[in-house]
């Protein structure tokens, strides 16, 4: 599996699906910072993109898995 | 010794709900304990982890009579009828000081899920989805000629609506108010609700096993009259409705604040209005959803209030019987607790296990929280709490006897002091006004309003704030917090809960709400999403407003059509009269998309044209939107922190004359007692009056009714009253056109516009004539819904 393209992906997830704008949101940007703000009900919509996308499930997954999208993708590869 | 007038009565009952189809019915097995939440049957459940629903199931609600309305407003019909009946009350005969408020959240939706799952792409279809469809067809129905609007507060609006209604008799706009809330169950509640997970996947056990809720519907409407208008008649009174507290948390558009600072405000503020103490509480409907967020928020804001201060306090969450019914719940509840109160009986919360109920002991400390067994015991006082998405908060107080209430004096000395403007013709009020003096026009290519992020930038808004907020709330977010910088006005600690918000909106969510249906009817139920589906109720637009700026006063949105932008500054300076504020912001906002585009093309009178006002010979006017935001203030707050004052607020009046969906055809006389009913309220004679900003938008019916009021109400003298309508330039923008009409004039006495180019005489023949507004001192500015509702306020000079 490519995890630049599923880096690729998430990001387009994240600028067109949660109001992200993309020059503000690098594969290392912390997501539920200040800058970006993600919450719990984002936290909702990144779990249902992956498992509809990839098939990997990530409910119930710890913190550190969500922290950026460099983390997010390593638990996809990781579990896919 | 309080006078009369003063005092709020309840009159009549009416309800309907998963677990009866009467008042009787619902308290009978509500006592019992019996629930009525069960598999649900008429939404799609494909794939969704949960299918508990309160529904209600009553064979008759479907007549011949109410073929085409939509489920939510038959609901209510049926409520409303069972009320009226109760109280004695036949009809009103176009009584102007009878008026109907109903909250809702979702309105029109089963109609929404029809249009997009059934392709009946109708007129009629598209006519009943906004909440506005609830309150103007009750009215038409039992001939309400008063104040009639829809609260849109989501699972807080049937709450507000009470409380409101005992403000309008308070302070004298109504005598008699059918006042409640009603919502259907649909798929975009419950697609939405699965969405966020936090539906419970078993019936639900609020303050017990905190899972999640089941959502519910139904509709319950209460006769809250004058103690004088039900003496002169003989009513049977059930009970007083004491006071109410409103408030805001300015936290998170779904989640409570954990630290329940907003639900104790308006607990402690309800408590103080209601002139009672915590000891004298003996029962509470709580909100209890069942959520776990929203269980331990209430759970500590209660035991915070109450313990030590009350050895005798039931409390019950209902909805574990009922579900939770959204905009309804409000008013179901204070029908409960309406009920426990006269039968000194306390509703249980069911669902308790024997091992459920030593694990409640160990944890509820004083308070009992009536597991599963319902409680008798003398009650003097209840009261009823409802917490909503957009962090709105809402307690309401009812008592067997009066008692003087100890919120502070409200004032009548109110200005605006503050406008921001977001227009299709560009942003903040500096360029409104240079549009104005350049008179410039939209085009058919420039209708719809936009916010950058220049916009945000200037107003400090950050990206992981806005970057949540669909249309309708960038464009509310942008103007509400143009009004605070234009004002120079700063939320602090220390005014935070002294300032407020009313929204105006004709369509409100009617657009995020059709969008995420269309989710739904493409990929299922299962399918919704998260982050749009807290879009999709009408107040979600206020709580962002709120969480921007850090309200946390005040907060609700009216919609009653293209006039809630006009009635919404009236109902801001009815809440600083009663009080409850010492400033609000008064807005009003509607937005476009290619979606209301199809809606609107369905309803067939919008132009593809640019249509001038009091010209149009066609049925039809230019469609465009915005947002509009008045900051409205106490006069002896504003000068304190020498604020700039644009005008005086001194009279306000709405009246209604119930017509069908799409039209205003022979409401005018309701234009006329609302016009008449503002200048009484501002204590003038309508040859004090120099010039109206009137709501002309190229529509001939809608033109003709306004100029005729006109002709009526002004004589002779209308000649050398010169009217101008602000959709001249920006079309039909509707609740933000309403806003901005009263922003206009605010303009033209504050001394920012110097000439109108753009304004009416109306003689024999309709010319266009300059104004030079130096000379202008007092004007009227007017509005309208469709379906016959009017609003008019009175602007004076400083």
């Amino acid at each position: 599996m490519d995890e630049l393209k599923i880096k690729q992906g998430l990001k387009d997830f994240f600028c067109n699906n949660l109001g992200i704008e993309a020059d503000q949101l690098e594969y290392d940007t912390p997501l539920f910072s200040d800058g970006i703000g993600l919450d719990s009900i984002d936290s909702l919509e990144i779990i249902s993109y992956v498992d509809g996308e990839y098939g990997v499930s990530m409910t119930g997954v710890g913190k550190d898995h969500f922290y950026n999208i460099n983390a997010i993708a390593a638990y996809i590869v990781a579990n896919s | 010794m309080i006078n009369d007038e003063k005092r709020c009565v309840i009159t009549g009952l009416g309800m309907l709900c998963a677990i009866g189809n009467s008042v009787d019915e619902c308290w009978e097995n509500a006592v019992a304990g019996k629930s009525g939440i069960g598999h649900t049957t008429t939404v799609d459940t494909k794939d969704c982890y949960a299918d508990y629903a309160g529904e209600v199931k009553c064979p008759d609600l479907d007549t011949p009579e109410n073929e085409g309305i939509d489920r939510v407003t038959k609901l209510c019909m049926r409520a409303t009828d069972e009320a009226m009946r109760d109280a004695g009350l036949k009809g009103f005969n176009g009584d102007g000081k009878a008026a109907v408020i109903m909250g809702s959240c979702v309105g029109g939706a089963v109609s929404i899920d029809s249009y997009y799952k059934d392709g009946k792409k109708n007129k009629n279809t598209v006519l009943q989805m906004p909440i506005s469809a609830i309150a103007s067809q009750v009215a038409k129905r039992i001939g309400a000629g008063g104040v009639v609007t829809n609260v849109g507060n989501a699972c807080a609006a049937g709450t507000i609506s009470i409380a409101y209604a005992a403000d309008l008799i308070r302070s004298g706009k109504a005598d008699v108010v059918v006042a409640g809330g009603s919502d259907a169950f649909s798929s975009v509640p419950y697609a939405g609700f699965i969405s966020l997970h936090a539906l419970s996947d078993n019936p639900c056990s609020p303050f017990n096993h905190s899972v999640g809720l089941n959502l519910g519907e139904g509709s319950a409407a209460l006769i809250v009259e004058s103690l004088a208008h039900a003496k002169a008649r003989g009513a049977h009174i059930y009970c007083e409705v004491l006071g109410a507290g409103i408030t805001s948390d300015a936290h998170h558009i779904t989640a409570p604040r954990p630290d329940g600072e907003g639900q104790m405000c308006a607990i402690y503020r309800a408590m103080a209005s209601a002139g009672v103490t915590e000891d004298e509480i003996k029962y509470i409907n709580a909100h209890g959803t069942g959520t776990a967020k929203n269980d331990q928020a209430e759970f500590l804001s209660l035991h915070t209030i109450f313990d030590g201060k009350n050895s005798d306090l039931n409390v019950s969450s209902t909805k574990s019987m009922t579900g939770h019914c959204l905009g309804a719940a409000g008013a179901i509840e204070a029908v409960f607790a309406v009920k426990a109160l006269t039968e000194n009986t306390v509703p249980p919360t069911v669902g308790y296990t024997p091992e459920d109920i030593e694990a409640l002991k160990a944890k509820a400390g004083d308070i009992d929280f009536t597991p599963n067994t319902a409680k008798k015991k003398p009650i003097s006082a209840v009261m009823s709490n409802s917490f909503a998405f957009g962090g709105n908060n809402a307690s309401i107080i009812f008592g067997k006897s009066p008692r003087e209430t100890k919120k502070p004096a409200g004032t009548k000395d109110i200005h605006i002091t503050g406008i921001g403007a977001v227009t299709p013709l560009g942003n903040g009020v500096g360029k409104y006004v240079e549009n104005v003096n350049s008179d410039a026009h939209v085009t058919v290519d420039t209708l719809r309003s936009a916010v950058s992020s220049a916009d945000y930038d200037a107003l400090g808004l950050k990206m992981a704030f806005y970057r949540k907020l669909d249309r309708f709330s960038q464009l509310q977010a942008v103007s509400g917090m143009q009004a605070l910088s234009d004002s120079e006005y700063t939320v602090t600690d220390d005014n935070a809960f002294d300032i407020g918000i009313i929204v105006g909106t004709s369509t409100g969510a009617v657009d995020p709400a059709c969008d995420f249906e269309v989710m739904l009817a493409e990929r299922g139920n299962a399918a919704g999403s998260a982050f749009k589906f807290p879009n999709t109720v009408y107040n979600a637009a206020g709580g962002y407003l709120s969480i921007c700026s850090g309200i946390k006063g005040y907060n609700v949105t009216v919609t009653n059509g293209v006039q809630s932008g006009l009635f919404g500054l009236g109902y801001a300076v009815e809440v600083i009269r009663n009080g409850d504020a010492d400033a609000m912001l008064a807005c009003g906002t509607d937005s476009n998309s290619d979606i209301m585009d199809e809606l609107a093309g369905c309803v067939g009178i919008v132009s593809d044209k640019v249509v001038a006002p009091y010209k149009g010979k066609d049925k039809k006017f230019t469609l465009s939107d915005g947002s509009v935001s008045l900051l409205v203030e106490s006069g002896e707050k504003a000068k304190a922190r020498g604020a700039k004052l644009y005008c005086r607020v001194t009279g306000f009046a709405s009246a209604t004359h119930g017509t069908a969906l799409d039209t205003v055809e022979g409401s005018g006389e309701a234009l006329d007692r609302a016009i008449n009913g503002a200048l009484s309220d501002a204590g003038l004679a309508v040859t004090d009056i120099d010039g109206i900003i009137g709501f002309g938008n190229g529509h001939a019916d809608i033109d003709k009714v306004e100029l005729e009021s006109y002709k009526r109400v002004f004589g002779a003298r209308l000649s050398d009253v010169p009217v101008i309508s602000v959709k001249e330039r920006l079309g039909e923008c509707r609740a933000a056109g309403a806003a901005l009409s009263a922003a206009h004039g605010a303009l033209m006495l504050g001394g920012e516009i110097k000439t109108e180019k753009s304004a009416y005489k109306i003689g024999k023949k309709t010319e266009k004539t300059e104004v030079k507004c130096a000379s202008l001192k007092k004007l009227l500015v007017t509005s309208y819904g469709l379906g016959g509702g009017y609003s008019a306020v009175v602007l004076e000079k400083e």
